[in-house]
């Protein structure tokens, strides 16, 4: 792709919607949702269980209708034009399986329409070649998985939507997974990511959408968030400082270091909260003590998960369920 | 797993691919599938087989206890109608309901497979099994008892044809109604025993009490075997039951077309 077509495409929107509703049963599901996916960009849709991400996707996809709204995939309506919409589209699909018997290779070629890349190669590439033969119900949760990206893929499609994209998988396959992902970001494919998995949404894409009971929270990119909601990191070391003068004059040190916010002792060891800028800092002052540095320098950099627990624990709408949440997640690292 | 070179350009760098169209792809992958289910296989082909056997055997080839004609050949006749039940009732409805169950039909329908196309290959698949199953059952029959004369071929053609056609949509129907594999099998059964009980693949109609035998000749799975059997065995001309038929076949295509979601 040339520079000029490049940026044709990056200029355009893959997904415009305005005022989606949608309920189940007088249980409001989404709220009056709005969305804009840029060609060629990779989105993440986050939030906790009912948020209405796999809804939201699936109104995309012409596989629910909305009460309300409006919504344009790639220059079509998902209702008037189903159809033409999902041939474009790539579907990863959550609770979607294939029938037992049904053999991987014969999978992709009932999935491989005119446009189809080769089916041979994507298998090859994504590790499930040598299970060609292999019934559906013979694969294990992560070789399922990759057969539904290969089939997802397999019509070259423009817009991939994937729900629940490494579920099941392997720390070793989910890292390939995700190259895939990349790969297709490189490509021009745009992408729509439905995950619980924030190291994943953190790693792959350019934007995320914090999503809470149908409607959005915040979005902007995984940077952007975390420092928005949870810019603080923490640093931990040991020190063999030990005379109380010497202990008195090191934490006063680095109460006035930049970006330092509160200064903890207990023991031997040395707590800092701050920005992250505070990091560079410290690290400098360590070295710079006549003592040795610290064997057990621990830092740990806020990341998107903490920035999603404050966002839903700061949801004044709904307190209890996002403290319960964060309970369940185990806090904010 | 390799990712590097991800074969994913927009623009293929050939012209597209000569692919058959996704209905025919559907059947083909779907009479592949059922050619590997036992339970169909035995419940469509096995059983009825070796029902025609027994009574066969049971029952001799003399006109004797109620049957009007040779009652191997009476009960030829009707099996065929038992096997075009046993797709329609059990075998359609089962499997369809299983692949919603199994999220097998929204992964079609979000993969861009037109609703029309998944129907069409269903009916398709119901029609050759029921032609397969029936081609079984006379190379199985005939070195035993002899396949019977077709008297009218042109009214029982056209009674196997339009049979066919309403019970393949009656699965169909049923399947895209019914919520899981399980509830179709119990429902499907339901029907389908009875059915091929009363005025089928049971006891001639002349034997039964008259309210049973008037239940047992209007049931509409007697009618199909009425509209099939009695042409074929030279037993009527058939043409009531036909229309009747045809009219189940109307409003059961219908009906599974405006119910035909994935």
């Amino acid at each position: 792709m040339n520079t000029t077509s490049l940026a044709r495409v990056e200029s355009a929107t893959a997904v415009s919607v305005r005022g989606l509703s949608k309920s189940y049963g007088g249980k409001l599901v989404l709220d009056d949702f709005d969305l804009d996916v840029r060609a060629g960009e990779v989105v993440g849709l986050i939030g906790a269980n009912g948020a209405g991400k796999t809804t939201a996707v699936e109104c995309l996809q012409g596989l629910r209708r909305p009460d309300t709204g409006t919504m344009t995939v790639l220059g079509l309506d998902p209702q008037r034009d189903p159809q033409r919409v999902r041939s474009q589209i790539g579907s990863q699909l959550q609770d979607s399986g294939l029938p037992d018997r049904m053999r991987v290779s014969e999978a992709v070629t009932l999935f491989a329409g005119p446009r189809a890349a080769d089916p041979a190669d994507l298998m090859e590439q994504f590790g499930i070649a040598h299970r060609a033969r292999t019934p559906f119900a013979g694969l294990s949760g992560g070789e399922r998985q990759r057969l539904f990206l290969v089939l997802a893929l397999l019509n070259r499609p423009r817009l991939v939507i994937l729900d629940e994209l490494t579920q099941g998988l392997d720390p070793a396959a989910r890292r390939n997974v995700w190259a895939a992902v990349a790969e297709l970001r490189r490509t021009g494919v745009t992408v729509l990511l439905v995950t619980h998995e924030l190291a994943e949404a953190e790693a792959l894409c350019d934007r995320v959408i914090a999503m809470r009971t149908g409607r959005i929270l915040d979005q902007g990119t995984p940077s952007e968030l975390i420092a928005r909601h949870a810019g603080e990191a923490i640093i931990r070391f040991t020190s063999v400082i030990s005379q109380d003068d010497a202990v008195a004059t090191a934490l006063q040190e680095l109460n006035g270091l930049p970006g330092v916010q509160v200064v903890t002792r207990s023991g031997s060891t040395f707590s800092i909260r701050g920005g992250r800028a505070a990091i560079a800092h410290i690290g400098a002052w360590l070295t710079a003590r006549p003592e040795p540095v610290p064997t057990d320098l621990d830092v740990r950099t806020p990341d998107l998960e903490a920035a999603l627990l404050t966002l839903l624990v700061a949801d004044p709408s709904h307190p209890p369920a996002a403290q319960g949440l964060a309970r369940t997640a185990g806090g904010a690292r | 797993m390799s990712t590097e070179t991800l074969d994913l350009d927009r623009a293929p760098a050939t012209a597209p691919r000569r692919v058959r169209s996704v209905a025919r792809r559907l059947l083909s992958q779907e009479l592949r599938l059922v050619s590997r289910d036992p339970f169909t296989l035995i419940f469509t082909v096995g059983f009825p087989i070796l029902c025609v056997l027994t009574l066969g055997g049971v029952f001799g080839t003399e006109p004797a206890h109620g049957f009007p004609i040779n009652p191997s050949h009476y009960y030829i006749a009707s099996y065929f109608t038992v096997m075009i039940g046993a797709v329609g009732f059990v075998m359609l409805p089962t499997h369809i309901a299983s692949y919603r169950e199994r999220g097998v039909l929204r992964r079609f329908t979000a993969a861009g497979f037109a609703r029309w196309s998944f129907l069409v290959a269903e009916s398709w698949l119901g029609l050759i099994s029921i032609a397969i199953a029936g081609a079984v059952l006379l190379a199985v029959a005939a070195p035993v008892y002899g396949v019977p004369l077709v008297h009218d071929p042109i009214r029982a053609g056209a009674g196997i044809l339009v049979g066919s056609i309403a019970f393949v949509a009656i699965g169909v129907l049923l399947g895209t109604l019914l919520p899981s594999a399980r509830a179709a099998q119990a429902v499907g059964l339901l029907l389908y025993f009875p059915s091929f009980l009363l005025g089928v693949g049971g006891p001639p109609t002349s034997v039964m009490p008259p309210t049973l035998r008037a239940i047992a000749e209007n049931q509409p799975l007697a009618l199909a075997n009425q509209a099939i059997r009695d042409p074929w065995l030279g037993l009527g001309d058939g043409t009531t039951p036909l229309l009747i038929v045809a009219a189940i076949a109307i409003a059961a295509t219908v009906l599974a077309l405006r119910r035909g979601r994935l």
